[in-house]
């Protein structure tokens, strides 16, 4: 019973915290390749503990994002929706990859995520983006691994239990 | 709070309805998307919606502009003084085209008056500071930290020290948001400074490129023409600076020249902005305005900010 409230708190921390990762002000270098931090938490937490993360609040959690940082109006909602639905349908599968084969799959999301992105921004009229549009996909992809265990870490260490 | 392992459960049994509904949430994301491009509804609901947030902006914003401040205040006394011979230097320039730009004012209202030109506007502008957050960058709007408390008003115009930026889009409490000239559903009246051929400035979505639509093949434009407000539609005043032409394409068979030009506001990495304060004196709509009227007012205040 405890383990569940204990859980929640490092779900609402990782939250928070992705959001304020969302408007933190970045140098323009770093602001190129800063991933999709509210996409790796849904995944994490769609991946460890699917009772948390429905389709419905992932969706929800974009709409936030959404007034959040003044984006078209459903854009983070869809975004994200997808990703959760992704990773809840395989999430069997997902579970028993060796962490590489894991970390792939991940980059493979956040690909597939960046590609509905730039597929709405082009209805919207946005121009075509240059290549480095792909670069915070990859350094999501390359960051899973040491987010993984961090989120591991905290979720430990907020249920009282060292690591 | 149900009980077991209802995740496990919807995993092996409940795949068509987790199907079903991410459909639900898809469509439901992709109406909102429609709605927010269309409409004008979503726009009202995101002032109210934002203020809920305002908050979390300066909680971000905070911490910036301490650390900024503190790392100003740990300046060399060299450096700031350097600064400050270059800041004099720039203000004795600015100065000496300030009286030239009084006669010219002068000049300009004599001969208005001749015309029996109802045109003559004063201008007030304000100082704002952006907000220190990312915002989505395909969104193509900023906050700054002045809002309904200080007076400011939907479709203000905001410029910087170079150039038009972009007008305000909603006001909150303590913040708005500015939209952008580089928005791609953005257009701004302009025209060329040297011909006075009107024209439209239109975004593209980059921050260094607009379109100017509608510019004749024949028309006298050429490279490193000025761009500014034509003030028709009465959202930006006339005469402020807002591109140069960068790029004129005339090929044949085609109706208009394709024209580039470059905002000439630092749109991507600005911090300091004006908002433009239109004040219509009251005599405008009725006729010539009498010399001291129409000019005291800019000139008190400004013999009072120092």
């Amino acid at each position: 019973m405890n383990r569940r409230r204990d859980n929640r708190k490092a779900f609402y921390f990782t939250i928070v915290a992705a959001m304020v990762m969302a408007i933190i002000p970045l140098p323009g270098l770093v602001q190129a390749i800063w991933p999709f931090w509210m996409g790796l938490v849904v995944i994490y937490w769609a991946l460890e503990y699917p009772q948390l993360m429905s389709l419905g609040l992932a969706f929800a959690l974009g709409l936030v994002l959404d007034f959040l940082t003044v984006s078209l109006l459903g854009l983070h909602a869809l975004r994200l929706v997808i990703l959760a639905y992704l990773v809840l349908r395989f999430r069997a599968r997902l579970r028993f990859f060796p962490p590489w084969q894991l970390g792939l799959s991940v980059l493979a999301l956040l690909v597939n995520d960046r590609i509905i992105l730039l597929w709405i921004n082009s209805l919207v009229g946005e121009p075509l983006p240059p290549l480095s549009y792909w670069l915070p996909a990859i350094v999501g992809g390359l960051l899973w691994g040491p987010f993984f265990i961090l989120l591991d870490r905290l979720r430990s260490a907020s249920r009282g239990v060292t690591p | 709070m149900p009980t077991g392992s209802p995740g496990v459960n919807a995993n092996f049994f409940g795949t068509g309805a987790q199907t079903a509904r991410l459909m639900l949430y898809g469509m439901l994301a992709i109406i909102l998307m429609a709605v927010d491009q269309r409409g004008h509804y979503i726009p009202r609901v995101r002032a109210v919606i934002g203020t809920l947030f305002e908050p979390l902006y300066h909680a971000v914003d905070w911490p910036v502009r301490t650390a900024e401040s503190v790392a100003g205040e740990l300046r060399s006394r060299e450096e700031l003084q350097g600064k400050n011979d270059e800041l004099r230097a720039a203000l004795l320039a600015r100065e000496a085209d300030l009286q030239r730009l009084e006669t010219l004012q002068e000049e300009n209202r004599r001969l208005r008056d001749l015309l029996g030109g109802a045109d003559s506007l004063v201008f007030e502008t304000r100082f704002a500071e952006l907000v220190r957050v990312d915002l989505d960058p395909f969104s193509h709007q900023v906050m700054i930290n002045k809002g309904s408390d200080d007076g400011v008003e939907e479709g203000q115009a905001v410029i910087d020290a170079a150039g038009v930026m972009g007008q305000v889009e909603d006001v909150q409490m303590h913040l708005s948001r500015v939209r952008l000239i580089s928005d791609p559903n953005h257009a701004l009246p302009v025209q060329i400074n040297r011909t006075g051929l009107r024209t439209v400035a239109v975004g593209t979505g980059e921050t260094g490129t607009m379109l100017l639509t509608s510019v004749p093949l024949e028309a006298d434009i050429r490279e490193g023409d000025l761009v500014v407000t034509s003030g028709l539609g009465d959202r930006f005043p006339s005469g402020y600076p807002v591109a140069t032409v960068e790029l004129v394409s005339r090929e044949e068979g085609q109706t208009f020249a394709e024209v580039e030009a470059r905002p000439l506001a630092a749109l991507d990495r600005g911090r300091e902005v004006l908002l433009v304060v239109p004040q219509f004196t009251e005599e405008a709509f009725i006729g010539p305005v009498p010399a001291e009227q129409a000019v005291e007012p800019p000139s008190v205040e400004e013999g009072e900010q120092p």
